[in-house]
This record gives structure tokens, C-alpha cells and sequence, in this order.
């Protein structure tokens, strides 16, 4: 499995790194944490370039080198990835991949499974391209950005996306598991199975029932879901809510919550314009949410 | 009954491949969606009737320059496709024969924006930063005033003569050696950054007024000059006119940020930067020295021979002494000069010698002209005012040489034989304090991290509106006398 981690500013990126790192861990996945720096406009971008290569050759590294930086002393700090003196951030490498991608490598051996990318650009386009570059299965960013910036993520990227938004490090989770007939369902079904078996978090699996033909395939659906969850020795509840399923979720979700559901099987053409209820639902929950695809 | 959404629910589930091709189709769109809209507008204008006075040619040549204007903007594609757009819009709407586009497509304006930007990769790549630096440091290095003034004053010199993109590159990395380490959550270190990279910034975006050879748009509105007016303006000319304003807006600068960013300086480190910049190889000594004389052979030719062998063939000739040396590889060079740019250029350049010939500059000054005429001030104030400020606006959002290549004819229309407007507009549109998106010196600053696009504009307010005093009272008072 790999994972993608999108980070911008030292403040703002640690609980989106530690969040990231705790999924990755659990999946045992290859972790890429990506920098995507400010977007150039084309008229400049051949003179930064070269200005940036100029002040690497004078040890005066680019803003988003430093962030890495930082990044990697903190998954150092919390022990996401084991120490080595071999590896010092001031011998590395930074390598040309494409256009507007560049990996830093650090010199000595190191067995973790951590990639560190700078990109340059406007950030969908950018984390959109680093997916396809390296079939990530789930993209993790913060949720500083705007709904606009949250709703594209989940149109355009090819990954499931979770927007890490006050997530505090020392706080005792649980997840939040809204199911439904959909595949992207049996997607988030399986990622909060894996977690929560992982990090032992107490799952509390929801459905909420519309007034609709479908009403009795989501009661079985819980059913089934928490028979799953029980025989894999999850702690867990199941409950039927009514009403409209956005409000219903963004109210029953708490600050304590990780909520993970599906991606809406709707036309995306209709999903663009007017949105859907996973992406209203990332909008709205003031805390964690992961839209699997 | 069922509504329109929920029909196009009946759709799905969805096959896999629908899916693709939908979310490809809507992700092309959003971000290409200014590029539709552009191509929607021109559609729109060329059903409308040819406005009166306006020839059939001309109208479409101002129809092109909207697209572009557009496009440019907001880069929905890239610039090698804006110019062969540009070009063959051209042909296809009949403003030009393909003869006559092939024809103005290329001359010494991009002969010299393509030689200055190969020149200053050859340069950039010497390492001459370590040299200057010890200069400054040599001549302004007594206290971290001074030396920051000194900072600004060299980057101002150095970039009237060879732009802005070489200089901000060379002087970039002894700005940010002094800064390095500076903590800045603490309003004092914050301040001394910003005030090291507004000075660097600062001197290299004034200093390009100063010569023709500063930056691509001086070199532009020369040409444009000789084309349309039978004016020749020499490269001591053009300093007579732009070196004192380049003088006084330097002055100007350094109140300006000492009042903007008021700092101790105590954490500037000269000392150190001094200490670990004192050894140096003989081999990059012989190197510095081989590329000193260089320059100054080619600022040497840029004063004397300007006329006969034009600006670009002699900022070619730097490039190809460098390659011919052995100095810098060609690889270097392609991989590093903005060819696009180069094109786009080169097609704008094409399209506001065609907005010319087909009378849609006149009929844009005339129309003007008829507005001046509802007013009740002096109609030099006024228009001069107007196409200034006009330029220098456009020119930060739109970058300066597009915007020159663009409207320049049109400032030349305002007073064909009047050298003020078209020097002025050329000047005004040097002005990029106001975004970082309006020259190559100010992106790179934002670039850095420690900029923001709001302290930018706070900033550049002052400088803008500053500056555009200054060039007036120039142009009214002083270029008179010349």
C-alpha cells in the first residue's frame, strides 16, 4: 500500500504527519511526504529555477527543503521511523525527477520506507500528478485549505482522501463508520477494519435510513458490518439513524471521532457542480475525515 | 415525475470507463476554463459588427490581443501555445498574410530577449556571487546600514545593465547568507529579513529602467520607435533620459523600507558571512576574472555598437563567447533558458506590430483622444497620467515586457513625435512593486518563503505610486532640457 502525505507549513502540519504516519503504520505502507511549494507563474519559472539551484550550491536551501526537514526530525522525534546516525539531512541529495519534482535523498543506508518529494505548482494539479506517479492509495492533507480546494481533492484525485482536521495528537479516537450500499463503503469498511484492528480504536458503525426502497439493504448492511467488526475482535457498536444524511453524520460526529466513509457513486458531472453528500460531510465534521475510494 | 437530477442519477452506477472519461473531461475544464472563456469571447465579438472606423483586420487584431491578454493571465495553457495561438489566429482571422507574420515574428527585440536570457545563464553559472560579495562587503561592509544600502545600490547598477533575472540570481544568495538563521517569529528578525530581500529586490527591479539593455521591454519600445515614428534612441540616450530617475527612486527605496521594516540589524551576519567566503581557488579566480572581462566587453559593445550590430545580436555574442570558451555547456543552457517565453514574446511582439498596420492603435488613440477631449484639464496631464498609470498597473499583473510589446504601439499613437510617452510607458511599466507576479526579481523573492504577496503589495503601494511621481516630474521637467 502506499501513502501520500501532503504537507505545507511547520505549524499547521504536524497533526496531519502524525495522522498520516499512525495509517501508514498500520498498513505497513511506503509513505511518500510531499511539499508542494507556491506555484510560479510561467514567465519566472526557468529564474527560480535557476536562482534555486544557485542557493543550493551555496547551502542556502529552498523553503520547502527545510519543511522536509523538519518533517523528517519530527517522525524521527515520535519514533514513526528508527533513528540513524548515518543520515544527516544536510547530505542530501535533491534529485530532478520531472518537471516541477524533485526527491531529496539522503545519503547512508536507511531501511525506512519514506520518500520526501518537493513539488512546485498549484497543489491539485500537483498531488493529482504525484498519485499517478506512484499509484497512491490514499492521499492524507490538512484541513487548513478551503471547502473549494477539499471538494476538488475528492473529485480529482485518484486515491482515497483524508482531510486531517482537528486532530489533536494526545486525544483518544474512535471511529466513525457511516455504511451504505455504495463500493466506496466496502472500500472505508475495510481501511477502518485494518486501522482499528491496528491501533485498537473502538469503531461505531452507522446508517442512516432515508424513507427510502433501500432502507432494509442498509439495515442488513450495518448488520453484516458489525458481524465483521465482532468476529475480527473490534470493539464496536451499531446504530440506525434517521433523517438527512449529511446533517445527521456532521451532528453525530464528535471531536474525538475519525470518520471514514465512502466516495458517492453519483455522476461526476453532478458531483462537480453540485457537490456530494462524503464531500459535504468532509466540509462540514470539524474533525477527521477519510473518503475511500 | 422525475427532475433533471435525478435523471442523470438513472445514469448510474456508472461503468468504470465512463467514470474516467467524465472526471477527465471535468478536470480538463476546470483547469482550463479561462482558456474556454477566452475562446467563447472571441467567438462572441467576431458575431458582432466591425465597430465604425475600425478595419475588419484591426478589429480582429484586438480581439487576439484580448484572448492573449487573457491567457497570459491566467496561464490556463502554456506559453509556446499562446504564441503559436497568437500566430496562427493571425493568418486564420486574416489580420496578416503568413509571409507578413513569419516576417515580424523575429527581430532584434527577441534576438536580444533570447540572448540575454542564454547570457545570463552563462553568467549566473560563474559563481560570481562570492567575488561581488567580497566587493560589497570590501567597500560597503563598515557597518550592516551601509552595507545593505550598498547591497541595493550594486544590484540596481549591475541590473541596468544586465536585467534583472542575471542579477537578482547573483545577489539573491549573499542576501540570503546574511539573513541565514535569523529567527523569524521575533518582530526585529523578521523586519532585518525582509529588509535584506526588499533591498536586494528592490535595487534589481529599479535598477532595470536604466539602460535598454535592462530589460526586454526597454529594448521593445526602441524598436517599436524605430518602426512607427522614424525615432532612433541610442543606449547613452536612453540613460540620459532613465538613469536619474533610476537615481532618485533609489533614494526613495531606502526610506521607504527603513520606514516599512524598522529593524536593529543585529542579527546580520557579515562577519561571518566574510569569514566563510574568504578563501577562494586560483582557478575561480582566473575564472571570475575571464568572465568580468566578458561583460564588460559586451556592456562595452551595448554602448558603442549598439546601433550597428543591434542589442540582441551583442547580448547573442556574450552567450557564444561563454559557450566558445568552454565556460558553460549548452546543455546548461538549453536546460535552463525559458524558451516559451522566447515564443511568446516573439508572437506578441508580431501581434502589436500587426495591431499597428491595420490602424486598430489609431483608432484606439482617437477614440481616447475623443474622451480627452470632455475634460477640462491640460490634455498632456491627462493622457501622459493615464498611459503611465495604464502600463504600470498592467504591467503587475501582466508582466512588463508582454505589457510593452502589447500597448506600446498604442503609447507611441498617443504622440508619435513626442520620445516622452513611449519612454515613459516603457519605465512605468518597470514598475513591479505591486505583485509578485510582475517581474522575474519579485517572484523569485516570494519564492523564497519569507515574502508574503500581501507585505509585497503593502510595500510596492508606496514605491508604486512614488515612482510614477517621480518619472512626471521628470518627463515634465527635466527630459525637456535634454
Amino acid at each position: 500500500m502506499n501513502i501520500l502525505i501532503a504537507i505545507g507549513g511547520k505549524e499547521y502540519s504536524k497533526p496531519t504527519l502524525d495522522l498520516g504516519m499512525k495509517i501508514a503504520n498500520a498498513f505497513e505502507a511506503t509513505t511518500t511526504i510531499a511539499y508542494v511549494g507556491k506555484r510560479i507563474s510561467q514567465f519566472s519559472e526557468k529564474d527560480v529555477s535557476v536562482v534555486h539551484q544557485n542557493l543550493d550550491s551555496r547551502e542556502l536551501y529552498r523553503p520547502g527543503v527545510r519543511t522536509l526537514e523538519w518533517a523528517y526530525d519530527f517522525l524521527e522525534s515520535k519514533k514513526y521511523i528508527k533513528k540513524d546516525k548515518s543520515i544527516a539531512f544536510n547530505d542530501h541529495l535533491l534529485i530532478d525527477e520531472e518537471n516541477s519534482r524533485m526527491r531529496v535523498l539522503l545519503k547512508g543506508s536507511h531501511s525506512n520506507k519514506i520518500d520526501l518529494i518537493l513539488r512546485t505548482g498549484e497543489i491539485i494539479d500537483q498531488l493529482r500528478s504525484e498519485v499517478a506517479t506512484s499509484n497512491h492509495d490514499i492521499t492524507i492533507i490538512g484541513g487548513g485549505g478551503n471547502k473549494g480546494m477539499h471538494h476538488k481533492l475528492v473529485q480529482f484525485i485518484d486515491s482515497s482522501v483524508m482531510v486531517v482536521k482537528n486532530y489533536s495528537v494526545n486525544k483518544q479516537y474512535k471511529i466513525l463508520l457511516p455504511v451504505n450500499n455504495s463500493t466506496g463503503s466496502n472500500k472505508a469498511i475495510q481501511i477502518a477494519e485494518k486501522f482499528a484492528k491496528s491501533k485498537k480504536l473502538p469503531v461505531e458503525i452507522i446508517t442512516v435510513l432515508e424513507n427510502k426502497s433501500s432502507d432494509e439493504k442498509l439495515r442488513i448492511i450495518l448488520e453484516k458490518t458489525e458481524q465483521r467488526f465482532t468476529n475480527a475482535g473490534i470493539k464496536n457498536t451499531a446504530t440506525i439513524l434517521e433523517g438527512n444524511p449529511v446533517k445527521t453524520v456532521v451532528k453525530y460526529a464528535k471531536d474525538d471521532s475519525l470518520v471514514m466513509l465512502g466516495v458517492s457513486p453519483k455522476n461526476p458531472f453532478l458531483k462537480y457542480f453540485f457537490g456530494s453528500k462524503p464531500i459535504s460531510i468532509a466540509q462540514q465534521c470539524n474533525c477527521p475525515v477519510l473518503i475511500a475510494k | 415525475m422525475l427532475s433533471f437530477l435525478d435523471l442523470l442519477n438513472k445514469f448510474g452506477p456508472m461503468n468504470e470507463s465512463y467514470k474516467i472519461i467524465s472526471s477527465s473531461m471535468l478536470y480538463w475544464f476546470s483547469q482550463k476554463k479561462w482558456f474556454v472563456f477566452s475562446v467563447l469571447l472571441a467567438i462572441f465579438l467576431l458575431s458582432l459588427s466591425t465597430p465604425v472606423g475600425l478595419t475588419l483586420a484591426g478589429y480582429h487584431s484586438l480581439i487576439i490581443l484580448l484572448m492573449v491578454f487573457t491567457l497570459v493571465t491566467f496561464e490556463p495553457i502554456p506559453f509556446p501555445a499562446i504564441a503559436l495561438l497568437t500566430l496562427v489566429l493571425q493568418v486564420l482571422l486574416g489580420v496578416a498574410p503568413p509571409d507578413v507574420v513569419a516576417e515580424s515574428f523575429m527581430n532584434d527585440a527577441v534576438l536580444f530577449v533570447m540572448g540575454s536570457l542564454m547570457f545570463a545563464i552563462a553568467i549566473v553559472h560563474q559563481g560570481l556571487d562570492i567575488r561581488l560579495a567580497k566587493i560589497i562587503i570590501k567597500i560597503f561592509g563598515k557597518s550592516k546600514k551601509l552595507f545593505l544600502a550598498g547591497l541595493m545600490t550594486i544590484s540596481a547598477i549591475l541590473s541596468s545593465f544586465l536585467g534583472e533575472h542575471t542579477i537578482i540570481a547573483i545577489m539573491l544568495p549573499i542576501g540570503l547568507s546574511v539573513i541565514k538563521n535569523i529567527d523569524t517569529k521575533q518582530t526585529d528578525g523578521r523586519n532585518a529579513v525582509l529588509l535584506t530581500l526588499f533591498s536586494v529586490g528592490y535595487g534589481t527591479i529599479i535598477g532595470s529602467i536604466g539602460t535598454p539593455s535592462g530589460g526586454a521591454r526597454n529594448v521593445i519600445m526602441i524598436n517599436y520607435l524605430q518602426e512607427f515614428s522614424n525615432i532612433n534612441i541610442d543606449y547613452w540616450e536612453w540613460m540620459k533620459h532613465a538613469y536619474p530617475i533610476l537615481i532618485m527612486q533609489l533614494v526613495v527605496a531606502y526610506f521607504v523600507l527603513q520606514f516599512a521594516f524598522p529593524t536593529t540589524l543585529k542579527n546580520i551576519q557579515i562577519k561571518r558571512y566574510k569569514k566563510k567566503i574568504s578563501k577562494s581557488t586560483t582557478r575561480d579566480n582566473i575564472n571570475h576574472l575571464f568572465s568580468s572581462i566578458i561583460i564588460l566587453l559586451i556592456v562595452i559593445s551595448w554602448f558603442l555598437f549598439n546601433e550597428e550590430l543591434g542589442l540582441g545580436i551583442i547580448a547573442l555574442c556574450g552567450a557564444l563567447i561563454f559557450m566558445i570558451c568552454g565556460m558553460v555547456s549548452w546543455e546548461v543552457i538549453n536546460k535552463n533558458t525559458n524558451w516559451g517565453v522566447i515564443l511568446l514574446f516573439a508572437a506578441t511582439i508580431s501581434l502589436g506590430f500587426q495591431i499597428n498596420e491595420t490602424g486598430a492603435s489609431s483608432w484606439l488613440v482617437t477614440k481616447f483622444n475623443a474622451l480627452l477631449a470632455l475634460m477640462p484639464e491640460s490634455s498632456f496631464n491627462i493622457s501622459w497620467s493615464f498611459m503611465a498609470i495604464l502600463t504600470g498597473l498592467t504591467a503587475n499583473f501582466f508582466t512588463s515586457s508582454a505589457t510593452i510589446s502589447l500597448l506600446g504601439p498604442m503609447a507611441i499613437e498617443l504622440q508619435p513625435s513626442d520620445i516622452s510617452f513611449a519612454l515613459s510607458a516603457a519605465i512605468a511599466s518597470g514598475f513591479s512593486f505591486l505583485t509578485v507576479i510582475s517581474s522575474p526579481t519579485a517572484m523569485i523573492i516570494y519564492s523564497t518563503g519569507l515574502v508574503s504577496t500581501k507585505t509585497f503589495f503593502k510595500v510596492g503601494v508606496l514605491m508604486f505610486t512614488s515612482s510614477i511621481a517621480i518619472l512626471y516630474l521628470m518627463s515634465k521637467f527635466y527630459w525637456v532640457t535634454l
